[in-house]
């Protein structure tokens, strides 16, 4: 089982009243991914970078990729409590979190709820805060065209993720997908409006990663994020949107490689 | 056959660059609307609906629509308010009340409730979810519509069935005292109508509660699918639906002639279906506002926007009928026989229509084409 090319096993666990799509490879230190609220499923570039230093786990969640929607989960709690479950099920004590957007809000609301299961976080231009100065754009009413230009600096790469000519199967997915995420971000609209409240409680290392050109999240939220949570520390990945691994998957998997590089030295912190 | 006259009130004036915008919704500035002329045109508006009763048709309807140029009626029951106590003897449908964009469903039983009493039991009422772009404008998460939809329609029936007080434990309204003064005059409730888009959930839900189902704009072709799909499932439930519970929404203009006709109505249907129906695909269809198998059958079954269809296409297609008395005559006996409704809601003003031709178009309807079709029931 090695990241390397591309190799990952995948396995349905039967969790929470339905069956739970989960992606694996590396070895090493367990990592969990929590994905973004698009394009579940799939095992990207990055996926493969991270499996080289870790044992990556990389569940889809619920109602996302090929994970079966659960329809007792209306809300950031339910997902936060489903994941405690998952982590139990599979048997993890205590897990290094990685998650990007909405993945990112996730794994900041999972170290709130239960901060000895989060050995340390890195939050990629995560969502979640309510900043009302800082609106996130309303990526619900984005057609195609708006998307790639509100989440990639380089339109041509855009195109790889974001199809001009969508087949039906993509266009049911990315509907599930956006229901989904609807039920966890329409209203209030991406964030918990509690959350800033609560994020004293992380206990974790910290780092906050944003794209320098993310035009859906605004830089402010990663700034709050990281007066927010003691000791957290923020980098901007250049040349970059709103998806950092998807268009620099290399560079931020440095950076990610780097943090915990520090981690493993005592007394770096 | 049974004649409602349909209004949406639309504010006509949009801005001259309004073919560069993406909608006549949601994002719409409110700065092109000028209330001095909204007073007049709303009294307007209500004049012509309240002629309809001296013009000897059935009944008059108004809607629910927010934030945008192609109906100013965010509240259908203040409208409904204004018309009882200017009418005597017409039925008022509400066609509807958009039940999950709304807060409380207890508000909407009392007034509706408030509306058949005062009028003496002459309210019909209506229940929808709203359109997707509503969705945007009252940021409520479409993905839970229907389920809000269903319990506020539970909700309200059992209010006005139900001596009260009662508790109400549901998912989305938990009430300790359900008691709702005044209780509706007619019983056990007013007549519920359910407009709807061909979703086969509502299509069946409909039928199982043996509710009038209404069309809206759609080519014919696709109303016969929908008003099979609806008898069908009615008959799977043990239920033959009457002709007069299935209703189609119908843009009709009539002139002298079919020429004048045309040359009047183009531009009336076109501003309906070109600018006030304008939407920004996104908003129209917000994740979750249909169920995973209906988004399926939308999106194979290939309908474009209204947008992309010609005016002549909008005429061949049952989009509207728009002609002389005796054209319309045809194309409506035509229409009937082939979708086999028995309810008429004719949206008599369209679009831009000014006033003269929106009384012209009513008196021709009423004098030369519904009588037509009230002799056809009373003889069979």
């Amino acid at each position: 089982m090695t990241g390397q090319n591309g190799q990952h096993t995948a396995q349905h666990l039967e969790l929470g009243g339905g069956r739970i799509h989960v992606m694996r490879a590396g070895a090493g230190e367990e990592l969990l991914f929590l994905h973004p609220a698009a394009g579940a499923g799939f095992w990207l570039p990055f996926h493969g970078l991270l499996a080289e230093h870790f044992d990556l786990i990389a569940p889809d969640h619920p109602g996302f990729g090929e994970s079966d929607r659960l329809e007792w989960i209306d809300g950031m709690d339910d997902l936060v409590y489903f994941y405690l479950d998952l982590l139990d099920a599979l048997d993890l004590e205590a897990v290094h979190v990685v998650g990007a957007s909405l993945g990112g809000w996730l794994g900041a609301e999972l170290a709130v709820h239960q901060p000895s299961k989060v050995r340390s976080l890195v939050m990629v231009d995560p969502i979640g805060l309510d900043l009302p100065e800082h609106p996130v754009e309303d990526i619900f009413a984005m057609n195609p065209d708006e998307l790639r230009a509100a989440l990639f600096v380089d339109q041509e790469l855009a195109l790889q993720f974001i199809s001009p000519e969508p087949d039906l199967d993509m266009l049911m997915r990315a509907f599930k997908e956006k229901t989904s995420f609807a039920r966890l971000a329409w209203n209030p609209f991406c964030c918990n409006p509690k959350l800033h409240l609560r994020l004293h409680r992380v206990t974790a290392p910290t780092l906050i990663l944003w794209g320098s050109d993310d035009r859906l999240v605004p830089p402010a939220h990663g700034e709050r994020y990281r007066e927010l949570i003691a000791g957290a520390r923020l980098e901007i990945v250049d040349d970059c949107g709103h998806a950092p691994l998807l268009e620099q998957p290399e560079r931020t998997v440095e950076a990610i490689g780097r943090f915990h590089a520090e981690l493993a030295t005592p007394g770096s912190r | 056959m049974q004649f409602f006259m349909f209004h949406l009130m639309p504010y006509p004036y949009l801005p001259a660059d309004f073919d560069e915008r993406e909608s006549a919704w949601v994002t719409l500035s409110n700065s092109n609307y000028d209330p001095t002329v909204g007073t007049g045109l709303y009294n307007r508006y209500l004049d012509e609906l309240e002629y309809a009763e001296e013009l000897g048709f059935d009944g008059i309807c108004v809607n629910e629509h927010h934030q945008n140029a192609y109906g100013t009626m965010p509240s259908p029951n203040l409208m409904a308010a204004t018309l009882v106590r200017r009418t005597e003897r017409l039925k008022l449908a509400i066609v509807g009340n958009g039940l999950p964009l709304r807060d409380h469903p207890l508000r909407v039983a009392e007034e509706v409730a408030m509306l058949d009493v005062i009028s003496g039991g002459r309210i019909i009422s209506g229940f929808v979810r709203g359109i997707g772009d509503e969705y945007f404008s009252m940021s409520i998460d479409p993905s839970i519509s229907r389920e809000r939809f269903s319990e506020a329609h539970d909700l309200i029936i059992k209010a006005w069935t139900t001596e009260g007080p009662f508790r109400w434990i549901g998912k989305h309204y938990r009430l300790n005292y359900v008691n709702v003064w005044p209780r509706p005059l007619q019983q056990p409730h007013p007549p519920i109508w359910i407009p709807a888009f061909g979703s086969t959930e509502t299509m069946s839900w409909a039928a199982e509660h043996h509710y009038t189902y209404l069309s809206v704009f759609a080519p014919s072709k696709l109303l016969k699918r929908w008003f099979d799909g609806y008898r069908e499932g009615a008959r799977a439930a043990g239920y033959e639906v009457p002709r007069d519970k299935i209703g189609i929404l119908l843009p009709i203009y009539v002139a002298e002639t079919d020429k004048q006709a045309h040359a009047e109505g183009r531009q009336y249907v076109t501003w309906l279906y070109h600018k006030g129906l304008k939407h920004k695909f996104e908003h129209l269809f917000p994740p979750g506002y249909m169920s995973d198998h209906s988004w399926g059958r939308f999106l194979q079954s290939g309908l474009g926007a209204y947008s992309d269809v010609s005016y002549e296409d909008l005429v061949a297609q049952g989009y509207a009928v728009v002609g002389s008395p005796a054209t319309v005559r045809e194309r409506m006996a035509e229409l009937a026989e082939e979708l086999g409704f028995g309810l008429v809601n004719a949206l008599l003003h369209i679009g831009d229509m000014p006033h003269d031709h929106t009384i012209r178009n009513m008196e021709l309807f009423a004098r030369e084409v519904m009588p037509h079709f009230r002799e056809q029931s009373a003889a069979a």
